[in-house]
């Protein structure tokens, strides 16, 4: 367990964090690194490959000695190289992580045994991450990092040395051949690095995945319980199982970092999970295996190659595309089922994360190159003109619709600050709470088409073909304050019509005509779902006449206020927009029409 | 004594600022008048391609602000400055103005491209953020070329004054430079999210210390009056040393306090200005802009206080003040001071410029009052707003109309009676 701990904690907190961090300073601009990542990469093939045809289980202590003092030595060489011996340190910490590993996966089984060989995994696994993302860690200098990563080698040395591998039971059966697990792996592998890039990439995505103590020390948990878990279910033979929900997750995760569920902040538990749960997967895999080159081989294409791809892909496309995850999810999930079992569930969590999130919602995009060029959009087409992006803390009314507020000193590290002077259109603060990306481009083309009476120009030439300035406004609008939509969901919770409201009698020629401004370009003026802009949407409003309420309980003790708060506010994270500014009384009068239009 | 020909000189140049004042002023208002039609019609939007409504507000701001606001008092700089002895110095002058006004149409071009600051009234940014430093340092250069061949002519004192002056004014265009920068921001209120009750303070003591300054040069103020307007203007500088500087709230006292000694300026700005004896032609310019001057003092006041400006800020009551100080304050006093500098004759329609001031800043002003309980009928368009939205539309065609004929007096070289001739 130690052993599993110190190799993959070196792995995440020295090759994944503080290396880079190290190199940084002799390499100007991300591209810069790349060079040194493929570096690292072939030192990692070549240390696996390396290990794989000199292993030997009679001297498995040393070799695996050898290897973790090999990665201290070079994390250690790392903070005193200049910018040309960084090549050759870079190479060293490659190479014996490579050796290391393949190393420890070809000999575990014969230490553990196979009864255990998933838990232990499990521990070592969730332990190594757990580790490093206590604050203590996961917030030091780089240096200290390096440290502590050069301390846990020298933990795995000492490891190494007190294991007594005993004989290796060769598995009797196959349930899915190596070279499909390859692939399985590497698809994994390529939606955590992809995932991890724009997380690391994208602050307001980093600050709700990694800052803070109570942030950290639930990564931590959760790393550790997932992992826990994870290699239980292994024991039990439940790879299948195991690699499934890790996709599941993964995907839901990914797909959540474009805005399809309108924040991360919920996903991040799921990420946190799949990726627990598939590491520990790929190191119970090889070890169950017992065999050094296949043990290489998976981390060589799977672990290495889905890196280098994962992390190029949303360098180059700045997005992880949806079709991506959409095959990516089909592939693993069709091997699973291929296995002949769990076939039910396998195909019930593909269903579930295709369904939930939904493959159609648009690329997910996250990068902070496309927000600062939409924002640079924003600037130049003097959206500040008519939105303000500063709520005042003590108008209470602004705070409902638009909020919730935001301190002025987070405002002003802006540049330029965009608080606007002019409000004639609604504040943008937090934009991305209420409204969703499909809503915005659709919006931004036609405003009076969704707000009929709406002064705002139309911008459908930003979305004309060969450029990209429109999709940019879109992901910098929908950038603002999604991370807030926790405090939203509790302020609309909170709310209630007016008892005057309540009280009032209905007047339905103006909800009518209310609602056909407002709602009939989307919902047909009939309620009926068959407005003209419904085709374009993704999620279709449905048919008021024949439907069942989609987000109203049958047994809601108040269907009517339900009505309301979605009239008010819409549903976040779908294109059903709020009104904020209506008028309780106008709220009210429309949710007693669309009550009597509803059967 | 200045000889017939040096008075015609000064005319000259005179005339040149009121001719790009009165220009940048109907350029001004004409963007004013499109972007007003397209809040009546937002679909007009359309027929102008990527050039949408966002894209003009800059020059609509800028080109008052840098344009029809600042010329006349280069045209004082000038006057005070400029040796007209030397036989280029109103080609030398045009130059000057000209260049300004190439910098401001680029700026304009810059801002119609996209290319802006998104800072309002600094949106000077990338290729166009030198361009009205430039013209500036040129016109400095200007000025002090002049002050140098002047030299024998001023007193000491009167010498000592002009290079003081340039020194300061050496400082402008490096600051405006620098202010356009995006990582610099002024101090914020809080709890508006507008600027704090120490930065209204400066900027209106920046506003009465150049027309108390033009006052001086112009000859026009009342002597037994300038030790209490100096004096008062020291005592509010060190007032506004005195108040918090950072982002402090309009909630506070300190800043409640220090805003409102700027209501001392009504009193006093009267009676320094009130005993004018200048143009007469001038005198009911001076007696409007003080009107207006009253009217800005006391509504900025009051929509700083808590309460007000919860209640207006965001509003179009902002954007009425605002045309409050530049279509009424601003304009006034800066056609007297044209006058006062001999660059015009008496100029028409007086009343029509101020009845469409009036009736537009008290529409926006009263829009604005409504809005915090109807913004459903601002965002939807209900009709009362199109109302008063078209007859802000109106009132900015008749200031706009007003704008051109003043213009066009002035380029077909109507001066006053008693200038000299060219």
């Amino acid at each position: 367990m130690v052993a599993i701990a110190a190799t993959y904690g070196y792995f995440l907190l020295f090759a994944e964090f503080a290396l880079l961090e190290l190199a940084k300073p002799w390499f100007s601009g991300e591209l810069a690194l790349r060079p040194l990542l493929t570096m690292l990469c072939a030192g990692g093939v070549a240390g696996s490959f390396l290990a794989a045809s000199h292993f030997r289980l009679d001297r498995f202590q040393s070799a695996l000695a050898g290897g973790f003092a090999g990665c201290a030595l070079s994390a250690i060489a790392t903070v005193f190289a200049g910018r040309a011996e960084l090549w050759l340190t870079i190479a060293g910490v490659g190479l014996s992580l490579g050796w290391t590993t393949v190393t420890l996966s070809a000999g575990l089984r014969s230490v553990v045994g196979a009864k255990r060989l998933g838990l232990w995994c499990g521990l070592g696994t969730g332990l190594a991450y757990a580790i490093v993302n206590l604050p203590v860690a996961f917030e030091a200098t780089p240096v200290v990092q390096t440290e502590i990563s050069a301390g846990l080698a020298l933990l795995g040395v000492w490891a190494a040395r007190n294991m007594h591998p005993g004989s290796v039971e060769i598995p009797a059966r196959e349930r899915l051949n190596w070279l499909l697990w390859g692939l399985i792996f590497l698809a994994l592998v390529w939606l955590d690095s992809a995932g991890f890039y724009i997380l690391q990439h994208t602050p307001h995505l980093r600050a709700q995945t990694w800052t803070g103590s109570w942030i950290l020390y639930g990564n931590a948990i959760t790393h550790l319980v997932g992992a826990v878990v994870a290699g239980f279910a292994l024991d039990f033979q439940l790879i299948t199982v195991t690699a499934g929900v890790a996709m599941a997750l993964l995907a839901a995760a990914d797909l959540a970092l474009g805005g399809a569920a309108g924040t991360f902040a919920g996903a991040r538990v799921l990420y946190t999970a799949g990726v627990s749960a598939y590491s520990v997967a790929l190191v119970y895999y090889p070890a169950w295996r017992a065999r050094p080159l296949l043990a290489a081989a998976l981390f060589a294409v799977a672990g290495w190659m889905g890196s280098a791809l994962g992390i190029g892909m949303v360098q180059d496309l700045h997005a992880i595309p949806a079709w991506f995850v959409g095959i990516a999810v089909v592939f693993v999930f069709s091997s699973l089922v291929v296995s002949g079992i769990q076939r039910r569930k396998s195909a019930m969590l593909a269903a579930m994360v295709i369904g939930v999130f939904g493959l159609a919602s648009g690329k997910t995009r996250a990068d902070d190159g496309m927000i600062a060029r939409g924002r640079e959009v924003y600037i130049a087409e003097g959206c500040i003109t008519c939105h303000s992006q500063y709520l005042r803390p003590n108008v209470a009314q602004e705070i409902l619709w638009w909020g919730p507020a935001q301190p002025l000193t987070e405002r002003l590290t802006e540049t330029p600050p965009l608080l606007g002077l002019r409000r004639q259109g609604p504040d943008l603060t937090n934009v991305g709470n209420r409204r969703s990306p499909e809503w915005q481009r659709l919006h931004l083309i036609g405003p009076q088409l969704l707000t009929p009476g709406s002064r705002m120009p139309s911008y459908a030439g930003l979305f004309e073909a060969g450029g990209s300035r429109g999709d940019s406004l879109v992901v910098y609008l929908s950038s603002l304050g999604p991370e807030t939509i926790g405090q939203r969901m509790a302020s609309i919770t909170k709310w209630e019509p007016s008892a005057n409201a309540l009280a009032s009698a209905p007047n339905e020629r103006k909800a009518r005509q209310l609602f056909i401004q407002l709602c009939a370009a989307c919902h047909g003026p009939e309620a009926r779902g068959d407005g003209p802009l419904s085709a374009k949407l993704t999620l279709k409003p449905p048919d008021f006449s024949h439907d069942a309420w989609r987000r109203i309980a049958p047994d809601d003790s108040s269907p009517l206020t339900a009505i309301t708060k979605i009239i008010k506010f819409g549903v976040p994270g779908t294109t059903m927009a709020g009104h904020e500014y209506l008028d309780d009384a106008d709220v009210v009068n429309v949710a007693r029409f669309l009550s009597r239009l509803h059967r | 004594m200045s000889s017939n020909r040096d008075r015609g000189r000064h005319a000259d140049i005179s005339h040149v600022v009121a001719r790009h004042t009165f220009g940048w002023l109907a350029a001004g208002n004409a963007v004013g008048v499109l972007l007003a039609a397209l809040l009546v019609w937002p679909a007009l939007n359309s027929a102008l391609g990527s050039w949408t409504y966002g894209r003009w507000i800059p020059l609509h701001l800028d080109w008052q602000l840098y344009g029809s606001c600042a010329l006349p008092l280069v045209g004082v700089l000038l006057a005070w400055c400029v040796d007209v002895r030397h036989p280029q110095a109103v080609g030398q002058a045009r130059i000057a103005l000209g260049a300004w006004s190439l910098a401001l149409a680029l700026g304009g071009l810059s801002w119609l491209s996209g290319i802006s600051s998104g800072k309002p009234f600094l949106e000077w940014h990338g290729w166009a953020r030198p361009l009205l430093p430039v013209a500036m340092l040129f016109l400095w250069s200007l000025l002090s070329a002049h002050v140098w061949w002047r030299r024998d002519q001023f007193s000491q004192a009167g010498c000592a004054a002009r290079i003081g002056l340039l020194i300061v004014l050496l400082v402008v265009p490096n600051a405006v430079h620098w202010a356009a920068g995006r990582d610099v921001y002024p101090s914020v209120n809080p709890d508006s999210g507008g600027a704090t009750g120490a930065r209204l303070l400066a900027s209106t003591l920046g506003i009465v210390a150049i027309y108390g300054f033009i006052a001086e040069v112009l000859g026009i103020s009342r002597k037994n009056r300038r030790a209490w307007y100096w004096g008062y203007f020291l005592c509010s500088v060190l007032v506004c040393i005195a108040i918090e500087h950072g982002d402090a709230s309009h909630h506070e006292t300190a800043q409640i306090v220090g805003l409102a000694t700027l209501l001392g300026w009504l009193p006093l700005a009267w009676t320094y200005f009130g005993g004018s004896n200048g143009e007469p032609a001038a005198r009911r310019w001076w007696a409007a802009a003080f009107g207006w001057w009253a009217a800005l003092v006391l509504s900025g006041f009051w929509t700083f206080l808590p309460g007000v400006s919860e209640r207006l800020k965001y509003t179009n009551a902002m954007v009425g003040h605002a045309h409050l100080a530049m279509a009424g304050l601003v304009t006034c006093a800066n056609i007297a001071v044209l006058v006062e500098l001999r660059g015009l004759k008496a100029l028409r329609h007086f009343w029509l410029w101020q009845g469409a001031c009036v009736v537009q800043v008290a529409m926006l002003l009263a829009l604005g009052w409504f809005e915090p309980d109807h913004w459903d009928d601002v965002f939807l368009a209900a009709r009362w707003t199109q109302a008063i939205y078209a007859v802000r539309l109106l009132t900015g065609v008749a200031l706009l109309g007003v704008s051109i004929v003043w213009w066009w007096q002035s380029l077909r070289g109507e001066k006053t009676e008693n200038a000299g001739a060219s």
